[in-house]
């Protein structure tokens, strides 16, 4: 079912205060950080000019914002906040705290270079270091799909109870316009059923939360976590599929580009992947046999997924547009985690591509895959500007 | 990753802490008990003071005056005349003045009086017999509480009417006849006999042991004692019992201008006191200095304020006839610390000596009592009677209280000893159960330290008025006033209530585990629940009034 | 004669609060007049220990424990999302310790009082990190010994109360556990001044912490009160003040002769003590009309 065409010129950001309206969040708490700033404002000035209800927090720290968004959610009812860089860091204990009380919290994050010292700049790190949190993340690459997947991550996280973090690059997505093809209401209503938790903090029901655990309640507990992450693959796959029965467009939780017949394939997420795109499809225009594998579900990290995906492969090149330090890239580490016994694994070359938002153009990635298909891996990442 | 899949989080809370037992983390339980006061212990006739100050507070009069006359059926007449041990004892004392208790129980025995209560009729009558040879406070409270168990008492009396010191004693000033009549009236209607008017003699107790079962020996003491300086028939020199009996036969005994009344107690300066009122100078002379008279320090400010002259810490020496008056040849002394108890021995103080002129002396130095004729019947020793803890004489069934036997010549504690003597005689009579109820000797008196101040709003005591001197010493109507209605209740209302629990349910507000209950059941009105009591003692603290315990326990 | 306090029973027996303890006394007061119709916040504290062990509660109303910086925003986050449902009679309240309220929380709680969020925040104060172990906050007084102020802290204690006074809420008021029918009236207020932040500073000696014997608590917040050291008062709109009880005569000698927080106290530093809460109280007095 597809609806009349509903497209607007709109930068990342706004796509992405779209799909909030859509959804109509019960409560958003909020706080500015550039270039997540765009974000709030559109859905303040859709709020002030009554397309949205819900209550809108104005808060005085992110800290506050998530611990606003958590007890919200517990209450029940559908939370939506958004953030960037040092915004995600204040709010790293309460990220923890939210998944920890199962609260199904969607928060857009806009991928920013964490001081010292400051800078404005893309880069993933922000996010990445929050991997252990136990949010799911997405990664996006445009507009249209941060508009697409934040109705998504509402979608799956309200179904499994884990908070989800939709995540795009600063100004290569956030700011710059690009058609977006906006979802009706009807086809957000018939996607989105009512968040209805029968636990919830209700004096109707009496139920308390974070009471302090023994050990083995605390393991059981965490426990429970790792499965509903491991359901996650499945229902986002399921999510997906089923945004793209009623808009037309989907994504899956990761996507092959031209990987028919390739040895070697190019492992992105984010912004970097339209750049990959382009480069993959010189290189094939060159005959040179490269796919694509954007990872754009990445917690949970499809690790199955991915084992089979890149089995048989020879080579595989991963472009981190984040350092951690002492590590490396973050995705390369993944991968090469997800691969580890594989039989017939691929030789894994990591490169630092982009971090602190330095341009990549196709073909400095064109020029990396040739330098690559010459050299052996070297076990750890590598600047490549 | 494995393990059960569960749709919904399992770790919402959904049970409550009640169900665990905080209580194993204590070694000691609080208990509410009910302890006595200082004024309780200290009440020469046991009387419920905190329990029937609060009646008062309460406004329940009538319970009040039931709960005093459970113990001394003479309330008007001893909210008059005790000496007030329970005052002295009070807990209040430290904080801002004793309880005027006295003045509260006067309150209630002269309302009884007006409203005309009546005691309740006894139970049951028996057909035991028991002789009460003396009315006076003894005999009357020995004789009441005998009625209360249905057992039979005729009172033998020397006087034509009953009441001992209280009729013929005390002056009218101090204790109005009216009311002495109106109580002791109340108590002959239990249905008391009375055989007044005939001096029993060591020889009638023959004759009364025929009749009756058992016989209370409670004639006072009246034998004036005198000193040897003093000639018996002088008609100069007088006893003050006889002088104030006089007085309340209205036959007065003749005196002279210049008086001089020998002696530090109640006689000494109710005699002064009658004397002042008869128009006559009194001059005082007692042994003992201001502080250690016997007598209360009010009734020696009411005569000194009356006009009275007192000579205290002296003694006579020597008297000199100066053919009309007497000149007594006085000197200062101090009393010897170094004696045993009971013992007076004055020390001349060099060079003070100094002399009185007195148309009339009057002695009140203590009486005895008149056993000369007994002492052959019943042992006697010291000039007293001689009872055991039962009140029982050496002869069977024969019992003795008050001044008779007991050197503590107060009303009150002739009124105390003729009850315990009564309960003592009902059991000799076969009534076994007719036993007070008490404390257990664990159970501790609350002291100051038990109470809780901070609920006790300070309010200094109001004692009761005294009528202006002028009018005083023109004749002999009462001189003080009775509380107010108002002054009562802020008196009562100041009571601490030691040891008695209220039900101001302090205990269940403070303590943090909500482990004590009221309970309806309960004597005490409240339970704590062993399964949640911790043992703070926050409980005991917060009771304003000591009614709570501790119950050490081993685990 | 006594206390008249009507309670619905919320606070639970057989709770983990050391015997006599005045939190789970300031609980029983703060919970069973707030009635099952609300939802309470609890930041790690003592309180959060009082609360009870999975799977059990203390407390028959929905508690949700958060951080120790977040209470003022977990509680916002509660009545905003039950405003959005239309639920306008639930009382959501935060009730937090003193570290959670002066040092760490304060920021929170700042702006919660700002936004004039529509909740109750009760400080349970009881002058330290007890939970952690008798620590320093910006609560405990001058002089008074902490584990981390060995000897004695050396600035006097933050004044939260008039800080939130200065953010015009609708009320404010202090009280303490040895004068509950004041404590309870407050909360009353509180719950029926609504659409805005109601804060209450409840005086909570803790037994261990201030070395006072396990029966001593509500005493010990008497003399507080009695000694002038901490008045209890309201105050409505930043404006109204109304002093409840202060001052009796007693003084700061009195009240620190039965803490062992204080026993290093020399009577040069009782004096210096004195001074400071004369001056405290002056500039106080002079608010009450
Ligand atoms: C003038 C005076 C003032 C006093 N003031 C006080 C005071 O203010 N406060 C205080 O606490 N105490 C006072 N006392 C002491 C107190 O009155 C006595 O301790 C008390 O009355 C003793 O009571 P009782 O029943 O033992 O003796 P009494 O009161 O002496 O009664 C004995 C009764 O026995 C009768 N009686 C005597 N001999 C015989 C007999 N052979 N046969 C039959 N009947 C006989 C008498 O007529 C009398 O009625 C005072 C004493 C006196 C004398
Ligand atoms: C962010 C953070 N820092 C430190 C702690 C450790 N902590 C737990 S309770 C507590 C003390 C809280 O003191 P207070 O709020 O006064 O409550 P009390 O224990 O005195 O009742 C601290 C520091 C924590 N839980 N979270
Ligand atoms: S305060 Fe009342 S109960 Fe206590 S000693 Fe005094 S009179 Fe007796
Ligand atoms: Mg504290």
């Amino acid at each position: 079912m597809k609806t009349d065409s509903n497209r607007l010129l709109l930068s990342g950001n706004h796509a992405v205060s779209h799909a909030v309206r859509l959804v109509k969040p019960n409560v958003m708490p909020v706080y500015p950080i550039t270039p997540q700033t765009p974000i709030l404002e559109l859905i303040t000035e859709f709020h002030a000019a009554g397309e949205m209800t819900g209550e809108i927090m104005t808060m005085e720290s992110e800290h506050s914002a998530m611990a606003a968004a958590i007890t919200a959610s517990l209450t029940g009812v559908r939370v939506f906040t958004a953030t960037a860089s040092q915004g995600l860091l204040l709010m790293h204990e309460m990220l923890h705290y939210a998944a920890g009380a199962r609260a199904p919290i969607v928060m857009f994050n806009v991928n920013r270079t964490l001081g010292s010292p400051w800078g404005f700049w893309p880069d993933q790190t922000d996010s990445l270091a929050q991997r252990d949190t136990g949010w799911i993340q997405y990664y996006c690459e445009n507009g249209q799909e941060s508009h697409d997947t934040t109705l998504q991550a509402f979608r799956v996280a309200e179904q499994i109870l884990l908070p989800a973090m939709v995540i795009h690059e600063a100004f290569y997505v956030s700011h710059s316009m690009e058609a977006v093809e906006i979802a009706t209401q009807e086809q957000v209503d018939a996607y989105l059923p009512e968040f209805n938790p029968p636990h919830r903090l209700d004096p109707q029901i009496g139920e308390s939360w974070g009471n302090t655990v023994s050990q083995v309640m605390f393991q059981n507990h965490r426990r429970d976590m790792g499965d509903a992450m491991e359901r996650v693959l499945d229902v986002a796959k399921k999510a997906d599929q089923e945004l793209q029965d009623l808009v037309g467009r989907g994504y899956g939780i990761h996507e092959q580009y031209r990987c028919e017949g390739a040895e070697f394939i190019i492992t992105t997420m984010g912004s970097m992947t339209g750049t990959a795109r382009d480069a993959v499809d010189e290189l094939r225009a060159e005959g040179v046999p490269v796919g694509l594998l954007k990872i754009k579900l990445f917690r949970p990290f499809p690790v199955a997924d991915v084992r089979e995906i890149l089995s048989g492969i020879a080579k595989v090149m991963v472009l981190d547009r984040n350092f951690a330090p002492g590590t490396g890239g973050i995705l390369y580490q993944e991968l090469k985690a997800a691969l580890y016994g594989l039989k017939g694994a691929p030789e894994i070359h990591g490169y630092l591509a982009g971090v602190g938002g330095t341009n990549i153009s196709p073909v400095n990635i064109k020029d990396m895959v040739h330098s690559a298909i010459g050299e052996k891996p070297v076990a750890h990442s590598v600047w490549k500007g | 990753m494995s393990g059960t899949v569960k749709r919904v989080p399992s770790i919402w809370t959904t049970g409550s802490t009640d169900i665990l037992n905080t209580g194993t983390w204590r070694s000691a339980i609080a208990v509410h008990e009910k302890r006595p006061a200082p004024c309780y212990g200290a009440c020469p006739v046991d009387g419920e003071i905190p329990i029937w100050v609060q009646q008062v507070r309460n406004e329940e009069f009538n319970a009040a005056w039931l709960t005093l006359v459970e113990n001394n059926p003479i309330p008007a007449a001893i909210g008059r005349t005790c000496h007030r041990p329970c005052e002295g004892a009070c807990n209040r004392t430290e904080y801002d003045g004793a309880v005027s208790i006295n003045a509260l129980e006067q309150y209630v025995g002269d309302m009884a009086i007006r409203e005309g209560w009546a005691f309740p009729a006894p139970a049951q009558e028996s057909q035991k017999m028991v002789a009460v040879i003396g009315g006076g406070p003894a005999g009357l409270s020995c004789a009441y509480q005998l009625r209360r168990k249905g057992i039979q008492v005729t009172i033998f009396d020397a006087n034509p009417e009953l009441g001992g010191v209280l009729r013929y004693g005390v002056p009218e000033y101090r204790l109005p006849k009216k009311m002495v009549a109106a109580e002791i009236e109340r108590i002959t209607d239990l249905g008391v006999k009375v055989v007044a008017g005939r001096k029993l003699t060591g020889e009638d107790l023959g004759e009364l042991e025929k009749n009756f079962s058992a016989i209370f020996v409670a004639f006072g003491a009246h034998d004036a004692k005198r000193l040897p300086l003093f000639t018996k028939s002088d008609s100069r020199v007088l006893d003050g019992i006889d002088f104030l009996r006089s007085i309340r036969l209205d036959a007065p005994l003749k005196i002279g201008r210049k008086i001089v009344v020998i002696g530090g107690g109640s006689v000494a300066m109710d005699v002064a006191g009658s004397a002042l009122r008869l128009g006559q100078q009194a001059q005082i002379l007692a042994l003992e200095g201001r502080a250690v008279m016997p007598a209360p320090e009010d009734e020696i400010e009411d005569v000194i304020e009356e006009g009275a002259l007192l000579h205290d810490g002296a003694m006579v020496k020597a008297v000199e006839d100066l053919s009309g008056s007497l000149l007594l040849h006085c000197i200062n002394v101090e009393l010897d610390q170094n004696v045993s108890p009971g013992v007076i021995r004055p020390i001349e103080i060099a060079g003070t000596e100094f002399t009185l002129e007195a148309d009339t002396v009057v002695l009140a130095i203590g009486q005895d009592p008149e056993l000369a004729d007994w002492e052959d019947r019943i042992q006697v020793s010291k000039g007293m009677a001689v009872v055991d803890a039962d009140y029982k004489t050496s002869r069977a069934g024969v019992f003795a209280a008050g001044d008779v036997a007991n050197i503590e010549r107060f009303v009150s504690t002739a009124v105390g000893d003729g009850k315990r003597a009564a309960y003592s005689i009902a059991r000799y009579l076969g009534h076994q159960d007719a036993v007070e109820e008490g404390f257990a000797d664990s159970v501790k008196e609350v002291s100051f330290k038990d109470i809780n101040t901070f609920y006790f709003p300070t309010q200094k005591p109001v004692e009761r008025g005294k009528v202006d001197v002028d009018i005083r010493k023109a004749g002999f109507a009462e001189i003080r006033l009775g509380l107010t209605d108002e002054q009562a209740l802020d008196q009562a209302r100041r009571c601490f209530s030691c040891g008695s629990c209220i039900e101001c349910d302090n205990c269940a507000i403070f303590c943090p585990d909500m482990a004590i209950l009221k309970d309806a059941d309960s004597p005490l009105y409240y339970k704590v629940l062993d399964q949640y009591c911790k043992g703070c003692g926050c409980c005991l603290e917060e009771c304003p009034r000591g009614a709570m315990g501790v119950k050490e326990e081993t685990k | 004669m006594g206390y008249e306090i009507q309670e619905e029973k919320v606070f639970n027996s057989g709770h983990a609060a050391c015997p006599g303890c005045s939190e789970a006394l300031a609980l029983r007061f703060i919970l069973n007049t707030l009635g099952k119709d609300a939802i309470a916040v609890v930041p790690p504290s003592c309180i959060a220990i009082i609360s009870g062990p999975q799977p059990l509660s203390s407390m028959s109303i929905p508690v949700y424990q958060t951080t120790l910086e977040a209470s003022a925003a977990s509680a916002a986050g509660i009545k905003r999302a039950l405003i959005s449902k239309g639920n306008n009679h639930t009382n959501v309240v935060a009730i937090a310790g003193d570290g959670g309220t002066y040092d760490i929380g304060f920021q929170a709680l700042s702006a919660a009082a700002e936004r004039n969020e529509d909740i109750i925040y009760v400080c349970l104060d009881n002058e330290g990190y007890m939970n952690t172990g008798t620590q320093k906050s910006s609560a405990t007084p001058s002089m008074a010994f902490t584990t981390s102020t060995p000897a004695g802290k050396l600035s006097p204690k933050k004044n939260v109360p008039e800080i939130m006074v200065a953010h015009n809420i609708p009320y404010m008021a202090t009280a303490t556990t040895g004068y509950p029918d004041d404590l309870v009236r407050k909360v009353k207020k509180a719950m029926e001044i609504k659409g805005g932040l109601r804060f209450i500073n409840v005086l909570t000696p803790c037994l261990a912490g201030w070395g006072v014997p396990d029966s001593a608590g509500p005493k010990t917040s008497r003399l507080a009160v009695q000694s002038g050291i901490y008045p209890l008062y309201e105050v409505e709109n930043g404006e109204t003040y109304t002093l409840n009880y202060g001052p009796n005569g007693l003084s700061v000698a009195d009240y620190v002769a039965t803490q062992k927080r204080y026993r290093h106290l020399s009577p040069e530093d009782v004096e210096l003590l004195q001074a400071e809460v004369n001056h405290d109280w002056e500039k106080l007095q002079k608010k009450f009309k």
